[in-house]
């Protein structure tokens, strides 16, 4: 079900956990079949959004709509569109890819066969001889494209990364990239918390700045934003040492 | 400082800096107190008890009117075990065994009236004495201390830092060793403090208590180092607190449940109802009173006839009835004594298999030792037994002879009017009579039957502590 | 469904788990067999009782039969009495092995009789038997903390709860399946052995399934309380130290504490007394005429006071008139104590409402009729039966009846009771 608007529409968010205010007036808007890739120095409301759009917080005010599903109101609702890959991807050990992969489908309420499962897994870009094996042994990269795969074989309209590249070796982060960019062009909506610049340069859309609990500034892949990773990194790093101030 | 003890000094600042790990020690002590408390006036209570109802029963005996001796026979006597000192500490079997037992002639009664038939369910789920405390509270305490002594640090990687500031595997080890053992020992005080003041009254004896504290301070000792080894064998600190607890829970709780069940079933006993018709028939086979063709009583009245040189009964210098009743009372009490020792040592041998299972579970040999010191076991029972058993047995051919010498024969047959009042001696007789008086087992006694445990323990400390010399050698090897 | 298989072999992939349960069904199995071995063992000695008997009452007859005197049939002859185990007696021993099942009694004083105890052995009972009882109320919360103690914290460890909650249905959903997958494997493997078990020993299906919720209840309560420490979002470890810390103080401490209040509260030690107070009623009957107890006996036996008057002579109706008088005089001291224990018991089963390890043992042991309240029962059928032998030997002596071998045959017999 195509929808009618943007996937992920945030419009002046305002959350405070307490006193401490995190978001202050957060407006994103990512649209289907784009990748946003969201930047910003530690504590500036990065996670947060996440959170509010898994429907994990609830904010003050403002709006913020999963496929126009308000996420605090009704979250199972939101996370039936939402495919999210936290930072450190964690499986269960003593299941093999396959029967993670089945065992996630179907606490989603989406079942497959295993051709299915399988298809998905490849790709991810999981070698075959990894389908059976238990996850004990795997690396960082081949658990992401575990998660991945089932992010992929959900077809949901909304996938949620956060700092996927971490901890990844550049051709791992290479591998990833070109997988997202194989999401991107089957209509999903990407946003990804990260930290690399490099890699949201090469693969993101847009690119969205929080600073103090608000997007400070946007830039995107073409036309008159366009973005310049040199001044970027330069305003990176401005913002990270405004925070550790 | 060396750094054994510096690092159980870090380790003892941990706990005291654990709020839970404090609050758990200060509810042990106030737990101990409570039960050395409530031990020592509920034995006490008791010991007035069993104490006023002797009196009572003596008094009863010795204020008899003039009586034919076979009625006192009959009227019998009320005897009370009374309770070591060291009960106080650790009561041992005395709920489940009656504590008062009616002698009379002819017959042995069972001990009656014991606590856990007077109590609600609740006494099925263990008695609060300091012995309980120490036994089965204590080490899952040292438990919740102490299984993250050396699996945290190898879990968070802080092993290392600690070897690579040059302490060996043995110096960390060692020093946890020394922490929880100084835990273990602060653990057991309370409960030690309470077993010295029961050694102010009366009676007790100093090598039993030797014995007792011995016991659980290596009790106590031995579970910190089996701590230790758990925790140096586990990577992760949830995996040794799982084992440890399974391993408190096998050996505390399962352990010595199932032990006697098996012994039980491995032993029968023979039950009072097929011993009474045993006796009965026995008493049938031997010589029956009853019967005048009966052979051993036939040969019985000759050699009577014979030894004092008459022919017939009415002529003996004494009374025949009360010659039969000695002889009477005699062959019954051996029949009984021999059922009753055979009871005994079927009893003795089920104890016997529980013990080996002591090899199995510290917790059985500490009991074991504990009850056995305390004088509170089985054979401290048994003791009770055998010593009301000879008393009633003497109570009784006093009385028989009392009837021998001082009725007449043609008295005693007579049913005229006059014959009952002609039949009673005087009452002075019950009054010189000795009371029952249990005497203790001296306490190189008890401790020879407590050191069974104690050689048990000791061999349990002695693997444990080659196994933990073992085992830290390879302490943060893996990974 | 396929929710539930999936949960089930992901926890069933887990060594501890696997374990844990198969230790669990080892014991739950080894508890009943015990249970039931011990059972049977009780019904072989209930078996044994008609011969024994016959063999002593025989030589007794041959005996009594010369003078035909019905006092000496009374006096000599013991009457088996018996608690027969009730079909559910191997799940919860109760307190059948520290009371006596058999009890022989003689139409004499009955005060003096129905105290008596069995043999057993002391050491033996001291730690309690381990039958099913045991099992469910001390092991089992064991295993339910083993399995449920990181339910939640387990899976914020490994970091996987996050992932977890962001899929729909991932977050309560998935926590009650996990926990009701973990309650049925725990109860199937408590109450499937239970079943076949009970189902051998003939067990009314309505207490079967009363155990079952009995069961089911308990679990539910451990897990309850391991849901609720895992709301305080501890780690693993604390977790489980807390729940066993609860364990023990749940099913060790107070039920310890409360017998030590209860027995300090409601003192009871009448017992040795009225023991001590029935042997001077009867034996004082020796020194006072005889007539004056005769007089006191029939005021409270109207229908034997037709009697022909004493002789000289010793009369057996005179000295079981005096035992009886014996026990009428302690009558009083019998309800006191009775209401004693009574009160106790109250007081142990109402802890019950508030601590669910002490009520299911009550509850089990009550369904099992081997409670102190099936023990008192035993007592009043003994004094039933006790009330009939007296008739029947007085029917002899206060008649001057003779007693000849065949009226031993028509002596009442215990009947047993039967229970569903």
């Amino acid at each position: 079900m195509p929808p009618m608007t943007d996937p992920i529409l945030i419009d002046d968010l305002t959350l405070a956990y307490g006193t401490q205010r995190v978001l202050s007036g957060l407006s994103l808007r990512v649209p289907a079949g784009s990748i946003t890739a969201l930047l910003g120095g530690n504590g500036a409301g990065k996670s947060t959004t996440l959170s509010a759009l898994l429907g994990f917080t609830r904010a003050q005010s403002g709006s913020i709509a999963v496929c126009g599903i308000d996420p605090a109101a009704d979250p199972d609702g939101a996370r039936r569109h939402i495919a999210y890959l936290p930072e450190n991807v964690a499986l269960y050990e003593h299941l093999s890819a396959v029967e993670n992969a089945d065992y996630l489908l179907a606490l989603s309420g989406e079942r497959q066969p295993r051709d299915a499962i399988v298809e998905g897994l490849a790709a991810a870009g999981l070698q075959e001889q990894a389908w059976d094996q238990r996850l004990g042994g795997f690396s960082k990269g081949m658990r992401q494209k575990v998660a991945i795969a089932v992010a992929l074989l959900r077809r949901v309209p909304v996938l949620l990364l956060d700092e996927p590249t971490s901890g990844l070796d550049p051709r791992a982060t290479a591998d990833f990239n070109a997988l997202l960019v194989q999401v991107r062009a089957r209509g999903t909506a990407v946003l990804m918390v990260t930290h690399d610049l490099l890699s949201a340069a090469d693969i993101a859309d847009r690119i969205a700045f929080i600073e103090a609990g608000r997007v400070a500034h946007e830039a995107s892949a073409s036309g008159a934003e366009r973005f310049d990773v040199r001044a970027l990194h330069a305003r990176f790093q401005a913002g990270g040492a405004k925070v550790a101030a | 400082m060396s750094i054994v003890r510096l690092i159980a000094r870090d380790e003892l600042r941990l706990m005291a800096r654990n709020r839970v790990a404090v609050i758990a020690v200060v509810l042990l002590v106030l737990l101990t107190l409570v039960a050395v408390a409530s031990s020592w006036a509920h034995q006490n209570g008791i010991a007035e008890l069993r104490g006023r109802h002797a009196h009572a029963a003596e008094s009863a005996f010795k204020a008899q009117p003039d009586r034919h001796p076979h009625r006192v026979v009959h009227y019998g006597t009320f005897v009370f075990r009374p309770l070591g000192p060291l009960a106080a500490f650790d009561p041992g079997v005395d709920a489940f065994t009656g504590n008062s037992m009616f002698l009379e002639g002819h017959r042995q009664n069972t001990a009656n009236f014991g606590d856990a038939r007077q109590s609600s369910l609740l006494v099925r789920f263990g008695q609060l004495t300091p012995a309980f405390v120490l036994q089965v509270v204590a080490p899952l305490l040292l438990i919740f201390l102490g299984y993250g002594a050396l699996a945290r640090e190898t879990e968070r990687g802080t092993l290392r830092l600690l070897m690579l500031q040059g302490t060996s595997r043995g110096q960390v080890v060692r020093g946890k060793l020394l922490a929880l053992g100084a835990v273990a020992m602060l653990a057991g005080l309370p409960a030690m403090i309470g077993l010295v003041g029961i050694a102010g009254q009366p009676g007790a004896l100093a090598l039993p208590m030797l014995a007792i504290a011995l016991g659980y301070a290596g009790y106590l000792a031995l579970w910190a180092v089996l701590i230790l080894l758990v925790s140096t064998l586990v990577r992760r600190s949830r995996d040794a607190l799982l084992a440890l607890v399974a391993l408190w829970a096998v050996a505390v709780i399962l352990l010595p449940r199932v032990a006697p069940d098996a012994a039980n079933a491995a032993v029968p006993l023979s039950n009072r109802l097929q011993t009474e018709v045993a006796v009965a028939r026995d008493l049938r086979t031997m010589g029956d009173s009853h019967n005048p063709d009966d052979p051993h009583f036939a040969q019985f009245k000759q050699a009577a006839l014979d030894r004092y040189g008459v022919a017939t009964v009415e002529d003996l210098p004494v009374n025949y009835k009360g010659l039969l009743a000695i002889e009477g009372e005699r062959l019954s009490a051996s029949l009984y004594d021999r059922y009753a020792d055979a009871s005994y040592a079927a009893q003795a041998r089920q104890n016997g298999l529980v013990d080996w299972v002591g090899l199995l579970s510290p917790t059985i040999a500490l009991r074991s030792l504990s009850m056995a010191a305390a004088g509170t076991d089985f054979a401290g029972h048994r003791r009770f037994l055998e010593q009301a058993e000879a008393y009633r047995f003497a109570l009784v051919q006093r009385l028989n002879r009392l009837q021998m010498e001082d009725v007449s024969y043609a008295d005693d047959g007579a049913t005229d009017a006059g014959a009952d009042r002609r039949k009673r001696i005087a009452a002075h007789n019950w009054q010189a009579m000795p009371d029952f008086r249990f005497s203790p087992p001296s306490g190189s006694t008890l401790v020879g039957k407590a050191l069974p445990g104690l050689v048990i323990l000791l061999g349990w400390m002695a693997g444990a502590l080659a196994s933990l010399a073992f085992a830290s050698r390879r302490l943060g090897a893996r990974r | 469904m396929i929710l539930f298989r999936h949960e089930c072999r992901l926890l069933l992939r887990q060594r501890l788990t696997v374990g844990a349960l198969a230790l669990l069904a080892l014991l739950t199995m080894a508890a009943l067999a015990g249970g039931m071995a011990e059972v049977a063992r009780q019904r072989a000695a209930i078996a044994a009782i008609p011969a024994a008997h016959a063999e002593d009452i025989g030589a007794i007859a041959d005996y009594v039969d010369r003078t035909k005197d019905a006092g000496s049939a009374a006096y000599y002859s013991f009457h088996p009495t018996w608690d027969a185990p009730a079909p559910l007696a191997f799940a919860a021993l109760g307190m059948r092995d520290i009371s006596p099942y058999i009890l022989r009694v003689r139409a004499l004083g009955l005060e003096a009789q129905i105290y008596d105890g069995e043999t057993f052995n002391p050491e033996l009972a001291l730690p309690g038997r381990f039958d099913f009882a045991f099992v469910l109320v001390f092991l089992a919360p064991l295993f339910v903390i083993a399995l449920f103690h990181d339910l939640v914290s387990g899976e914020r460890e490994a970091g996987r709860q996050r992932m977890l909650e962001a899929l729909p249905n991932g977050g309560r959903a998935l926590l009650r399946r996990r926990m009701a997958l973990r309650l049925l494997l725990l109860w199937g493997l408590l109450c499937l052995p239970f079943m076949i078990a009970a189902a051998s020993a003939g067990v009314a299906v309505s207490a079967v399934l009363i155990v079952v919720a009995i069961v089911a209840a308990y679990l539910l309560f451990w897990a309850a309380l391991a849901a609720l420490v895992g709301r305080l979002r501890w780690s693993s470890v604390a977790n489980a130290a807390t729940l066993a810390a609860a364990w023990l103080v749940l099913v060790l401490i107070v039920p310890t504490l409360a017998n030590v209040a209860i027995n300090a509260s409601i003192p009871v030690h009448q017992g040795a007394e009225i023991a001590m107070a029935q042997r001077e009623a009867v034996n004082a009957a020796w020194d006072v005429p005889r007539e004056a107890t005769m007089r006191r006996f029939y005021a409270d036996h109207p229908e034997w006071a037709d009697s022909a008057p004493l002789g000289p002579r010793f009369h057996y109706k005179w000295y079981l008139a005096f035992h009886q008088n014996g026990d009428a005089r302690v009558a009083d001291k019998v309800h006191a104590y009775r209401a004693g224990l009574e009160a106790r018991d109250a007081t142990g089963r109402s802890l019950g409402w508030v601590l669910p390890s002490v009520g299911v043992q009550a509850l089990l042991t009550q369904l099992a009729g081997s409670d102190l309240a099936a023990q008192l029962a035993y007592q009043d059928r003994i004094r039933a039966f006790h009330a009939r032998l007296r008739a029947f030997y007085y029917g002899y002596l206060f008649r001057d009846r003779p007693f000849a071998k065949a009226d031993f045959d028509r002596a009442p017999r215990f009947k047993d009771v039967p229970r569903g």
